[in-house]
C-alpha cells in the first residue's frame, strides 16, 4: 500500500502530537517523526503542515536567533491545537480500530 | 539543539531557498515569507545530516500542497506560451461560462445568430471603406461608395467573404492555424470597434438634440471647429457671382487640394423669428448623399424637423442673394 497517501491524512495529528510533547523547529519535528517510525515522511510536507497548522491557530511560533547563521523558527502547541489533537486522536483510534476489525485476524494481529 | 551548535548556511541552501521562492512567486508576500521563514535553518541542518536537497520545483509544490495553498494558476515564469495554447485556454474559459446552465440558453441563441454577425461585420467593413474614401455623407444601409451600383455589389461580396470565413471555408492557406485564429480575432475586434468611430445617428434622448450626422457631423468633428468660418463666425451660406457680376445659380467649391469647402448644416440652420421655427438648409444631393459644398443652399421652414427631409425638400425655396449683382470684373493682364 502507498503509505504516502495514508500519511497525508494523519500528518496533522502526528505533527500536533510531536509538538505537544515538546516545542520544536521544522527539522527537529521532522526528525522526531522519522525516529518515531514515519520514515517515509517528506520534509516539505512536514514544513508545509507546520505552516498550515500555525496559520489555522493550532500552533504558535517563535524565533530563536543565533549569533551566526540563520535563525530557527520554533513551534509550540496552542489550546486550540490541543483540542484538535484530542479530537483527531480519538477519530484516528476509532478509525484504526474499525479498519483493524475488518481485516482477517491472522494479518491484522501480526502486522 | 544546544546553544552552541552554530549552523553554517551553505550557498547551495541559499540558492535552493531562492529557487523555491521563485516557484512560489504567485503567492502574496506575507504568505510566502511565512512559508519560507526558517526554512534555510532547517535545510542547512538537514544537509549537515547528510540529506540532499532535491528538486526545488517539486519541493515548492509539496510545501504548497502541505500548507493547504492553491496550485499556481499558470506557469507564470514560462517564457514562451504557445499562441494556440493561449487561445485554447481563453476559449475553454469562455465556454465554461457560456455553456454553464445559467447562460446556456442565451449562448445557444447567440450561436444560431452567428450569420447575423457575419453580415454585420461585412457591412461594417464596407461602410468603413465608404466613410474613408467618399465625401462626407449619411451612413446608409447600403453603402454608396461614391460610384452608382458599386455599393450594393461590394456589400454582397463582403457578406459572401465574411460568411465563408465564418464557416471556415475561406482563408489564405499560407497562414498557420494559430495565425488564422489571431487574424479572425483581430478582424472581429476591428468590426466591433470601428462602428464606435462612425457617425451613427443617435436618438435625441441619448444626448444631443436632433442628433443627425448630416447636420452635426461625425463625433470626431466636434473636437475642433469644423466647417467654414469668416472672421471667426461660421459661414452658413455662400453666394457666387460671375465675372459680369451676376449671381450663379449653383456652384461646387473645393480648396487648393480639392477638398470640399463644406458648410456644416448644423451651423446653417437658423431660427426664424417670423414663423417661430427653424429655417433649415436643403443641400444639393449626389444620389443619397448631401453635398455640403454646393451653394447656395436652398432653405425650408420647419417647426418640427431639425433637418431637411425628402418631404420638406420639395417645398424648399432658393435663397435670395444678398446683393442682386456685383460690379463686373476683369481678369488681371487682360
Amino acid at each position: 500500500m502507498d503509505t504516502t497517501q495514508l500519511l497525508r491524512g494523519v500528518l496533522d495529528v502526528a505533527v500536533l502530537a510531536v509538538v505537544e510533547r515538546e516545542d520544536g523547529y521544522g527539522y527537529d519535528v521532522l526528525r522526531r517523526l522519522r525516529t518515531g517510525g514515519l520514515t517515509e515522511v517528506g520534509d516539505a510536507s512536514v514544513y508545509g503542515t507546520l505552516r498550515r497548522l500555525y496559520a489555522a491557530g493550532a500552533l504558535t511560533s517563535y524565533v530563536v536567533p543565533s549569533d551566526e547563521g540563520p535563525h530557527r523558527k520554533y513551534y509550540g502547541i496552542t489550546p486550540a491545537g490541543r483540542e484538535q489533537l484530542a479530537l483527531q486522536a480519538k477519530e484516528w483510534t476509532s478509525f484504526a480500530d474499525t479498519v483493524t476489525s475488518l481485516l482477517p485476524r491472522s494479518t491484522g494481529a501480526t502486522s | 539543539m544546544t546553544e552552541d551548535d552554530t549552523l553554517v548556511l551553505r550557498p547551495e541552501v541559499v540558492a535552493f531557498v531562492e529557487e523555491v521562492r521563485r516557484h512560489l512567486a504567485d503567492l502574496d508576500d506575507e504568505t510566502r515569507d511565512d512559508l519560507l521563514d526558517g526554512l534555510d535553518a532547517d535545510l542547512a541542518e538537514q544537509l549537515a545530516d547528510g540529506a540532499d536537497l532535491g528538486d526545488p520545483a517539486g519541493y515548492a509544490a509539496e510545501l504548497r500542497s502541505a500548507a493547504g495553498l492553491p496550485e499556481p494558476r499558470r506557469r507564470r515564469r514560462s517564457i514562451r506560451v504557445a499562441p494556440a495554447e493561449l487561445l485554447d485556454d481563453a476559449r475553454a474559459r469562455f465556454l465554461a461560462v457560456a455553456e454553464s446552465p445559467r447562460f446556456r440558453p442565451a449562448w445557444e441563441l447567440l450561436v444560431t445568430l452567428r450569420p447575423v454577425w457575419w453580415v454585420a461585420r461585412a457591412w461594417v467593413a464596407v461602410t468603413a471603406l465608404d466613410v474613408a474614401v467618399g465625401p462626407y455623407e449619411y451612413i446608409s444601409v447600403v453603402p454608396t461608395l461614391a460610384v452608382p451600383g458599386l455599393g450594393p455589389l461590394a456589400l454582397v461580396a463582403a457578406i459572401v467573404v465574411s460568411t465563408l470565413i465564418g464557416l471556415g471555408r475561406l482563408w489564405p492557406a499560407s497562414l498557420r492555424a494559430s495565425q488564422r485564429r489571431y487574424a479572425v480575432l483581430a478582424l472581429n475586434t476591428a468590426a466591433v470597434v470601428t462602428p464606435l468611430f462612425l457617425s451613427i445617428p443617435v436618438p435625441a434622448y441619448l444626448g444631443y438634440d436632433h442628433y443627425d450626422p448630416e447636420y452635426y457631423g461625425s463625433a470626431g468633428e466636434d473636437y475642433y471647429q469644423r466647417g467654414l468660418f469668416a472672421d471667426g463666425d461660421p459661414v452658413i451660406n455662400i453666394f457666387a457671382y460671375d465675372a459680369a457680376g451676376k449671381p450663379i445659380p449653383q456652384v461646387q467649391l473645393v480648396d487648393q487640394d480639392g477638398r470640399p469647402l463644406s458648410v456644416r448644416l448644423r451651423d446653417a440652420a437658423v431660427y426664424d423669428d417670423d414663423s417661430e421655427g427653424l429655417r433649415v438648409p436643403c443641400p444639393a444631393r449626389n444620389g443619397g448623399a448631401a453635398v455640403t459644398n454646393a451653394f447656395p443652399f436652398a432653405y425650408v421652414r420647419t417647426s418640427i424637423e431639425g433637418r431637411c427631409t425628402a418631404a420638406l425638400a420639395a417645398r424648399s425655396v432658393p435663397p435670395t442673394p444678398p446683393l442682386a449683382s456685383l460690379p463686373p470684373i476683369t481678369l488681371p493682364g487682360r
